[in-house]
């Protein structure tokens, strides 16, 4: 056992650092409720940060470490579902993937457009390339991704052999472990505006009614890094239904405290706050929810 | 990053299992539900820790040159969990490996360290706490006992309250003051309890017979050799203690033992299958193991010999949360466990009220996350 970053860890965290810097840094100001940016997408492709689950001595733990640290950047971005999920299709990073389940074809899908390979999740795992006639822009969604719906999901899908646990785990991963930079990145941006910002003589976060609650979502965030990160060493069924659980429950316990925190700036398109907590809103509602996770975990713990 | 046991360390934990089947009585699960600092654990622990020490279990991540193995801090988490889960039956004696000993090992003098570390590592000794007080809990550096040095000894004067082990403790680590000067007017004298001018009272608790204490100090002469590092250098040394006692007790592996225990009684009662009890327990597993990998990334620090810093609160209050959820998991599924039905989780619950509370409380956690992990500014005093 021996949880700190090795070698390679270390040196490619430094250099995803030095990739995304520029786009940490752009103006936030007045964003909308998606901040998309095709140039990252493509470096993040091009550079094989998404392609190190492949990559044996690295695996899946790795992928989850960068995929962590890129969700902390205010732009969207389909990092997960490449990195992590992927590979085990056999498909290559960098392909834009979405994933709907069967049984749940209206729900909005991050990063659908035309060309866009979907994965369904049924009685096994199929694909298939998507038409811009199967295709319905969702302009007005309130989530921080770009999101479409389905207008109709073709019977004629590829096969693929891999089985439901292997791919729903991976699934799980890569939503826990965005979810954990997803919660990293608001949580700091609540820190930095509420220390900044006096009421009655001192700054907001002074008080203790507020220190308390940032410093309880500080656990919870924790809690979701380190069991994403455990999940995706293991690739154990029980431990990702736990580390979905809970990043779902994590954000349903902090999302509106932290708007609540920022007062009236929390209301606002102004501040970025809305670009990670909308994104877990979304997040939040995958997998069938914290429900149907748990009862995943239940079922893989203690059957 | 290796979430993986080495063959090594998983055959430690397998001989611990081992030693605690082969040792522990078979009413034990019964036997447990007395307080650890209860008459009748701290006398089967005096025998446990006694074999303990003879297969080199009481103390191995001790130096070797003072009688322990050198075994490194993963070691020392897979034996504070084994012995926890099983109910610790070391008593109050966890405390004295956990940290007494480090700290000895650290600020004692050669006098002290000849003294008492030999009847800890045979697993003879019983410390108790003397740190809280009526007028000083979590604001703990204003506390009021006197020592005032004259001649050869200090002069003790003063009262602390919620000490356990105190009854039967040998020896107390007690916090004094010396001075007017807030955290730096602060010492540790090793204190005998058998010195006269001590008086013991007991208080009832709800963790069980024997646990906490009040113990009041008059006139007590205790000599300067008694003097724990220097004067004014408790703070110093209560911080780097309480970095080891607040990770010490593995209470998310008893948490997560008594949540399977609890699971497997609602299976073979066929009351499992109802998928409010299983979304509820799979919230509980999950901050269970959330607070088991925060307290990993804990030991990993310290394995590379790192400082320990904020996070450990951190792991600390992940555990509260664990511990707090699965008492109120089978409080509310299994609330025959509270009367006798199940003995191991009537004791998981006697002593998880005691989570948040001992060793720092946890809105003092929660203040350390707040200032020195997320960096907010202090609230003005």
């Amino acid at each position: 056992m021996d949880l700190s970053l090795n070698d390679d860890q270390v040196a490619i965290v430094d250099a995803l650092d030095a990739l995304t810097r520029p786009y940490a840094a752009v103006s936030l100001h007045e964003t909308g409720f998606a901040l998309f940016d095709p140039e990252l997408e493509r470096e993040l492709s091009k550079s094989g940060f998404l392609d190190v689950a492949a990559v044996p001595e690295l695996g899946v733990v790795t992928a989850a470490i960068i995929v962590e640290r890129v969700a902390r950047l205010p732009q969207a971005t389909n990092a997960a579902l490449s990195a992590i999920v992927a590979p085990l299709l056999g498909l290559s990073a960098g392909t834009p993937l979405c994933i709907v389940e069967e049984n749940a074809q209206a729900r909005p899908l991050r990063f659908l457009c035309e060309g866009a390979t979907v994965v369904v999740a049924g009685h096994s795992i199929t694909s298939f390339t998507v038409t811009g006639d199967q295709v319905r822009a969702e302009p007005e969604a309130l989530y921080g991704y770009p999101v479409s719906s389905l207008r109709s999901v073709p019977s004629d899908r590829q096969q693929h052999d891999v089985s439901l646990d292997e791919f729903y785990t991976r699934w799980r991963i890569a939503l826990a472990a965005e979810s954990a930079g997803l919660l990293a990145a608001a949580l700091q941006s609540v820190c930095v505006y509420t220390t900044d910002r006096n009421q009655f003589g001192r700054p907001l976060a002074s008080f203790q009614g507020m220190r308390h609650r940032l410093a309880e979502a500080q656990v919870r965030t924790n809690g979701v890094y380190w069991l994403a990160i455990k999940a995706a060493a293991t690739l154990d069924p029980a431990d990702a239904a736990l580390a979905a659980l809970h990043a779902q429950e994590a954000a349903r316990a902090v999302v509106y405290d932290f708007h609540q925190f920022m007062g009236g700036m929390g209301m606002t398109l102004e501040h970025p706050l809305h670009l990670w907590t909308y994104r877990l809103k979304l997040l939040a509602s995958e997998l069938g929810g914290r429900g149907a996770n748990a009862l995943a975990a239940a079922d893989a713990i203690w059957g | 990053m290796d979430f993986e046991w080495t063959p090594e360390e998983q055959a430690f934990r397998l001989r611990l299992k081992q030693f605690l089947a082969a040792t522990l009585p078979d009413d034990w699960e019964r036997f447990s539900q007395h307080g650890p600092g209860s008459p009748a654990l701290t006398r089967y622990a005096e025998t446990f820790c006694g074999k303990l020490a003879d297969d080199k279990l009481l103390t191995p991540h001790w130096p070797k040159e003072i009688g322990g193995e050198g075994l490194d801090p993963w070691h020392q988490a897979i034996l504070a969990e084994e012995m926890w889960i099983a109910g610790e039956p070391r008593g109050g004696q966890y405390m004295n490996v956990n940290w007494i000993g480090p700290t000895l090992i650290k600020y004692g003098s050669q006098w002290q360290q000849e003294r008492y570390l030999p009847p800890i590592a045979e697993g003879r000794a019983l410390w108790c706490q003397g740190f809280s007080e009526p007028g000083s809990g979590s604001d703990l550096a204003s506390l009021r006992t006197r020592a005032v040095l004259e001649g050869d000894h200090y002069r003790v004067n003063g009262q602390k309250i919620w000490t356990s082990y105190a009854g039967l403790a040998q020896t107390c680590f007690l916090l004094c003051r010396t001075s007017d000067d807030r955290k730096r007017g602060i010492s540790i004298l090793l204190v005998p309890m058998d010195t006269p001018g001590i008086t013991v009272r007991q208080i009832p608790s709800l963790i069980g017979e024997g646990d906490i204490h009040e113990v009041f100090f008059d006139d007590v002469l205790v000599p300067v050799e008694a003097l724990f590092g220097n004067e004014g250098q408790a703070w110093e040394i209560i911080a780097y203690s309480l970095v080891n006692e607040r990770l010490g007790i593995p209470r998310y592996g008893l948490a997560r033992a008594a949540l399977d225990r609890a699971v497997s009684v609602l299976k073979e009662e066929g009351r499992w299958n109802n998928d409010a009890v299983k979304i509820e327990a799979a919230n509980v597993a999950a901050l269970c193991e959330a607070a088991r990998i925060a307290s990993y990334a804990i030991v990993t620090k310290r394995a590379h010999g790192e400082l320990v810093g904020p996070e450990s609160s951190s792991a600390r209050f992940a555990t509260v949360m664990a511990e707090r959820r699965v008492a109120e998991f089978v409080v509310e599924y299994l609330p025959e466990a509270l009367a006798d039905a199940h003995p191991y989780l009537k004791m998981h619950h006697q002593r998880g009220i005691v989570a948040g509370i001992a060793a720092g409380a946890a809105e003092i956690q929660l203040n350390i996350i707040a200032t020195d992990v997320l960096k907010l500014p202090r609230e003005p005093r």
